[in-house]
C-alpha cells in the first residue's frame, strides 16, 4: 500500500462505495451477517411461541405418553383460559409481583439517587468506593440469595446486630414468617439492584453541564432548587430508562427469591415466575403454564407498545 | 464547586453506611466459608463474625475429601458443576457474541435487519419462565436437556440482545474512514470486516464478550429448568448441597458460592467503563 493511494480524495470514496457493484456485496454482505441473529431469534421466537399457543388449549403434560404433536387429542375447549381466570393463586402471585415492584423499584430509585448525588464532585476515595458499591449487582443471583438466606437465620448476623440495638436477644424467624419473609426478599432485591440505579443515575448526573450549575449558584439557587430546576430535567430520559429497565427485570423476580424461601412460607412469596415454576415442576400439566405463560406474553406485549408509542410520542413533543 | 466541610463529613458519613451494607451480606459469606462445622450453625448468643478456626476444610470438602467432623460424604462433588458452568457459559457467550457481532455489523454498516434491535429487546422483555415449556420441551426432543451444549445454545439466544446492542454501539461510534480506505484499496467487503474492522475492535470485543459471560455465570433458572444431574451448573449444584443428617451444609454452600461469585466480580470491575452502556441497550454511554 504506497502513501499516494491512501489519501484518495473523498468523493472517489463516495463514488466506489456508492458504486452498484459495490452496493450489492453490501446488501449481500449484510444480509448474511445478520442471518445467524435472525435464524437464532426466530428459532426462540416464532416457533415456540406457536407450539405454546398450541398447547394451551390442551390438557397435554410430560408424562402423559403422547407426543406434544398429537396433544391435540387432549383438546379441552379452552378450559385452560377460563381456569386461569378464576385461578386466585394466579392473582394473588402477580399481585405479589406487582406488591414487590412497588416497594423495591422506587426504594432501588431513591437509594440510587441518593448516592449518585453523593459522588458527584471528586473526593478523596471516589473510585474505590465506586467500584465497591457496584459489587452486588456482580454477585451471581442465587448466591445473593445463599447470602442472605444466612443472614436472616433466626440466629444469623440481622438478629444480632438487632439484639445489640435493643439490648435483649432478638430471635425474629424471618424465613418463616409469611410477612416478614416478603419482606427480607424485597431487602435482598434492594440490597443487589439499587448498584444498578447508582451507576446508570451517575452516569447521567455527569452529563448535566457545570457551568449551569455555576451560574445558578451565582443567581442565588440553593442546592435543592439547582435538583429540580436543572439536574431532573436533564436526567428526564435516564431516569425513564433506568426505571424501564428495574421494572422488567423486577417482574421476572426469582433466583434469590426461590433460593431465600422457595415461595415459601406456603405461598407468602410466591411471585409470578415461582409460581408458573411449580406448576410446571410439580403439577405438570403443561398445557395449563403454557395458557399462564401467553397470558402473560400478550399483557406485556400490549404493554411494551403502550409505552412505546407514548416514548415516541414525548419525543416528538420535544424536536 | 468548593464545598462545605460539614458536607463532606455528612458525603463521607453516608458513603460509610452505604459501604457498611454493600459488604457486610459478602463478608458473611466469605467469613462462613472458612468457618468449621463447629461455628456454622449458631443457637443464642454464641454468633462468632470472624471464625475462630478459619480452615480450608469447607473447600476440600466441596472436592471430595472426606472431613472427620463431617459426617456426610458428597455423592458429587463441585469439579462436575463448575466444568459445567465454564463450558456452557464460555460456549454460549461465544455463541451470542458471534451472532451478535455480525449481526451488528451488518446492520450499523448495510442497514440489514432493521427488525433486529427491536425484536431482539422484546426477546429481553419476556420473563424466561414465560417461554421455557416450548424449549423444554424443544430441547427434550433434540435430546438436548442435561447437556452442556443444550444449555451453552439457550444461553446464546439469551444474552444474543446484550451481544448486539453493545457491539452496535462500538461499531457505530467507529470512525469509517480506515473501512473505506481499505475499500478503495480494492479489499472485498468481507475482507474489510475479518482483516481491518475486527482486529481494531479487539478491546471493546473482549468487554462485550466478558459482559455476556457475566450473565452466562449467572443464571439459575435455565439451568434449574434443563439439567437434572449430569450437568447441573454451580448455583443448582449449590442449592442441592444439603444432607438429612445434618441439615444446611452452610459451610460448604458459602465456598462454593464464593467460588461463584469471584469471577464475575472481578471482570465487572475490569470492564466498569462499559457496564452503563451494556445494562442500558447502548442507550446511555458513560
Amino acid at each position: 500500500m504506497s502513501a499516494a493511494s491512501v489519501s484518495v480524495p473523498e468523493d472517489s470514496v463516495a463514488a466506489v462505495a456508492a458504486a452498484p457493484r459495490g452496493r450489492d456485496e453490501g446488501a449481500r454482505l449484510g444480509f448474511r451477517l445478520t442471518l445467524p441473529a435472525q435464524v437464532l431469534v426466530l428459532f426462540i421466537a416464532a416457533f415456540p411461541l406457536l407450539m405454546q399457543l398450541y398447547i394451551s388449549v390442551t390438557d397435554w403434560g410430560p408424562l402423559g405418553g403422547t407426543g406434544w404433536w398429537s396433544a391435540w387429542r387432549l383438546w379441552n375447549n379452552f378450559a385452560n383460559y377460563t381456569d386461569l381466570a378464576a385461578d386466585m393463586r394466579f392473582w394473588h402471585a402477580l399481585g405479589r409481583t406487582g406488591l414487590v415492584m412497588l416497594i423495591c423499584v422506587p426504594a432501588e430509585f431513591l437509594l440510587g439517587l441518593a448516592l449518585a448525588t453523593l459522588f458527584t464532585g471528586d473526593f478523596p476515595g471516589k473510585r474505590l468506593f465506586y467500584s465497591i458499591l457496584l459489587m452486588p449487582m456482580m454477585v451471581v443471583p442465587a448466591v445473593a440469595g445463599y447470602m442472605f438466606f444466612m443472614l436472616f437465620q433466626s440466629g444469623g448476623p440481622v438478629n444480632d446486630i438487632l439484639s445489640k440495638f435493643v439490648g435483649h436477644p432478638v430471635t425474629i424467624a424471618w424465613l418463616s414468617d409469611p410477612n416478614l419473609a416478603l419482606i427480607a426478599v424485597m431487602i435482598a432485591d434492594i440490597w443487589q439492584w439499587t448498584p444498578l440505579m447508582f451507576l446508570i443515575l451517575l452516569a447521567g448526573m455527569v452529563g448535566v453541564p457545570e457551568d449551569q450549575m455555576k451560574a445558578a449558584t451565582l443567581l442565588g439557587a440553593n442546592a435543592w432548587q439547582r435538583f429540580t430546576t436543572i439536574v431532573l430535567p436533564k436526567m428526564k430520559a435516564i431516569i425513564i430508562i433506568a426505571l424501564a429497565i428495574r421494572v422488567i427485570e423486577n417482574f421476572k423476580i426469582f433466583d434469590t427469591l426461590y433460593i431465600m424461601t422457595g415461595g415459601g412460607p406456603g405461598v407468602a412469596t410466591e411471585t409470578i415466575s415461582v409460581y408458573i415454576y411449580k406448576v410446571t415442576t410439580q403439577d405438570l400439566i403443561w398445557g395449563y403454564v403454557a395458557a399462564i405463560a401467553l397470558a402473560i406474553l400478550i399483557v406485556l406485549s400490549i404493554v411494551a407498545v403502550f409505552a412505546m408509542k407514548r416514548m415516541v410520542a414525548s419525543r416528538e413533543v420535544r424536536a | 464547586m468548593k464545598r462545605s466541610i460539614p458536607f463532606e463529613f455528612f458525603r463521607y458519613a453516608a458513603i460509610a453506611v452505604a459501604l457498611a451494607i454493600t459488604l457486610i451480606p459478602i463478608l458473611w459469606m466469605i467469613s462462613m466459608a472458612f468457618k468449621p462445622i463447629g461455628e456454622w450453625s449458631v443457637v443464642g448468643a454464641n454468633l462468632t463474625w470472624w471464625p475462630k478456626h478459619p480452615t480450608l476444610s469447607n473447600f476440600r470438602f466441596l472436592f471430595g475429601h472426606s472431613d472427620s467432623s463431617l459426617i456426610v460424604a458428597l455423592d458429587r462433588t463441585a469439579v462436575r458443576p463448575i466444568v459445567s458452568s465454564l463450558l456452557s457459559s464460555i460456549f454460549g457467550t461465544a455463541i451470542a457474541m458471534s451472532a451478535g457481532t455480525a449481526a451488528a455489523y451488518g446492520l450499523s454498516r448495510f442497514g440489514s435487519g432493521q427488525n433486529l434491535p427491536l425484536a431482539l429487546i422484546q426477546l429481553r422483555l419476556f420473563p424466561p419462565m414465560a417461554v421455557m415449556i416450548p424449549v423444554m420441551i424443544m430441547w427434550a426432543f433434540l435430546n438436548f436437556t442435561d447437556t452442556w451444549w443444550g444449555l451453552a445454545l439457550i444461553y446464546g439466544i439469551v444474552t444474543l440482545p446484550f451481544a448486539f446492542w453493545l457491539m452496535k454501539t462500538f461499531f457505530d461510534d467507529m470512525p469509517r474512514e480506515i473501512e473505506e480506505a481499505a475499500l478503495v484499496e480494492g479489499c472485498s467487503r468481507w475482507r474489510v470486516f475479518t482483516r481491518v474492522t475486527l482486529p481494531m475492535m479487539r478491546a471493546p470485543l473482549a468487554s462485550a464478550a466478558l459482559f455476556v459471560f457475566i450473565l452466562n455465570w449467572s443464571d439459575y433458572l435455565i439451568a434449574l429448568l434443563l439439567t437434572t444431574r449430569q450437568w447441573v451448573t454451580i448455583p443448582v449444584y449449590m442449592a442441592s448441597l444439603s444432607s438429612s443428617m445434618t441439615g444446611q451444609l452452610y459451610g460448604a454452600k458459602a465456598a462454593l458460592g464464593l467460588i461463584a461469585a469471584v469471577p464475575p466480580v472481578i471482570m465487572g470491575i475490569a470492564i466498569q467503563r462499559y457496564l452503563v452502556r451494556g445494562l442500558t441497550f447502548g442507550a446511555l454511554k458513560q
